[in-house]
């Protein structure tokens, strides 16, 4: 089943909330751990709401504001929204505070704000939307199966159904999962992919799209198809997957104008990328997208609303390598511990 | 009295994360829930836990609430009036 993109909206360690500065500028931070670009929040929500808001759930408020303002719609039909982490830096709030006083005198903000559908419960809230409403949580699959519901709601007759995906990192989140192995300890060249290391770069980021299933003027791209792949057994099996993949969308491998690919530089995961720009990637122009977003598990959000953008726009920043123009399909492959592999096809409307 | 109230107002918008306001922007008599500051029930909450984290003091009667988080001086009042050193005396 196709949906079409009406409109999208980010939130990442790119200059992406803003089309200008994104073409303009790309930002490049060091370290490992790649902080969101924030924006000034009161632009999008009313100051004394943000009081209570930590910074995953202004992100997504923010993100799904901009995405609703593009479109001109103010009332989606249904909200699903997909998070790995959800709310890391409230959930820490909340549990530093029952061990700090000995599970007693607890407050309920940080309890509130701490479960995992949050982002998509304030987004009602702010829309006062009584529609449908839900969050998947699904590891790195998270993001593809929020998709896959809003498309099921579109195909059952839903108007527009408004689907995200944010992940945060914090403090505690970095310092755990710096433990666990998975990011790079001395990074010392933000390209992450140009050569390899053990472990990658963490990022985190809030996208959102408005998808309908009806050509509407304006719409931006068409999302042609989603599949995933979880723990393929073999390299070859994922490649046999993308083109049965293609073939279902009916484009042919050379109707692919570019590739967004999650290869993230780290060494341990990385043989499925080297394999797939050696076969099925060979000759095409492949970007390494979490150069610019970091890895998160919901880091395909990021890939797809920059194909929107470069689809839309059908002109890249100077910054990304030189892709040929009319670009009509863009396939991404993504994949996060070579555990969770998701392709999506989007194509110029 | 004063510095009391000064303080409490400094506790409401870090509590409160209010961080819009400045602590002169809260009148002592100023009603701190609806028409006033706009406070709803889960700040109620949050300024019980206040008053018995940082001043010892358990709210007795639940139906006292609204008089004593009226505003800034009717809990400085309340705090005067039940702080464990008051009652000891």
């Amino acid at each position: 089943m196709q949906v079409y993109i009406r409109s999208s909206g980010n939130i990442s360690p790119q200059h992406s909330l803003e089309k200008d500065l994104f073409f303009a500028h790309r930002e490049m931070q060091d370290g490992n751990r790649w902080h969101a670009v924030e924006p000034e929040y009161s632009r999008y929500v009313d100051s004394k709401m943000i009081r209570r808001m930590s910074r995953i759930v202004r992100m997504g408020v923010a993100a799904s504001k901009a995405c609703l303002d593009e479109a001109e719609v103010r009332m989606p039909s249904g909200i699903v929204t997909g998070t790995a982490y959800g709310c890391l830096e409230d959930t820490g709030i909340f549990l530093r505070r029952m061990i700090d006083n000995q599970e007693e005198l607890l407050t309920p903000t940080a309890f509130i704000q701490s479960t995992h559908n949050t982002v998509g419960a304030q987004i009602a809230l702010l829309l006062k939307c009584h529609g449908y409403n839900n969050t998947i949580v699904h590891r790195g699959f998270s993001f593809e199966n929020a998709l896959m519901d809003a498309m099921l709601l579109l195909r059952e007759g839903m108007d527009n159904v408004l689907a995200g995906a944010i992940d945060e990192i914090t403090e505690d989140s970095h310092a755990i999962l710096s433990r666990f192995g998975l990011y790079i300890p001395a990074i010392d060249n933000p390209e992450i992919t140009a050569k390899t290391h053990k472990g990658s770069v963490a990022g985190e980021g809030a996208s959102f799209f408005l998808l309908s299933s009806q050509e509407i003027h304006g719409a931006r791209a068409i999302l042609r198809g989603i599949s995933t792949i979880y723990k393929p057994e073999s390299l070859a099996g994922v490649e046999s997957r993308i083109h049965a993949f293609l073939k279902e969308s009916s484009v042919l491998s050379d109707g692919i104008g570019l590739v967004l690919s999650g290869a993230n530089g780290d060494g341990d995961h990385d043989e499925i990328d080297n394999y797939l720009s050696a076969t099925a990637f060979r000759n095409k122009t492949i970007v390494p997208f979490k150069q610019l977003c970091g890895e998160y598990p919901t880091a395909s959000g990021f890939a797809l609303w920059l194909a929107v953008l470069l689809i839309s726009e059908q002109k890249t920043p100077d910054w990304l390598p030189n892709v040929s123009f009319p670009l009509r399909n863009i396939l991404i492959h993504n994949h996060y511990d070579n555990n969770h592999h998701a392709l999506y096809l989007i194509s110029a409307c | 009295m004063d510095k009391l109230m000064g303080q409490l107002k400094r506790q409401i918008i870090e509590r409160l994360n209010l961080k819009d306001l400045k602590p002169e922007d809260i009148g002592d008599d100023q009603p701190l829930f609806v028409e006033g500051l706009g406070l709803d029930s889960i700040d109620a909450l949050e300024l019980i836990v206040l008053l018995q984290q940082d001043y010892h003091i358990k709210l007795d009667k639940a139906e006292d609430g609204p008089k004593v988080f009226h505003s800034v001086r009717t809990m400085a009042d309340y705090i005067t009036k039940h702080s464990p050193a008051k009652k000891a005396s």
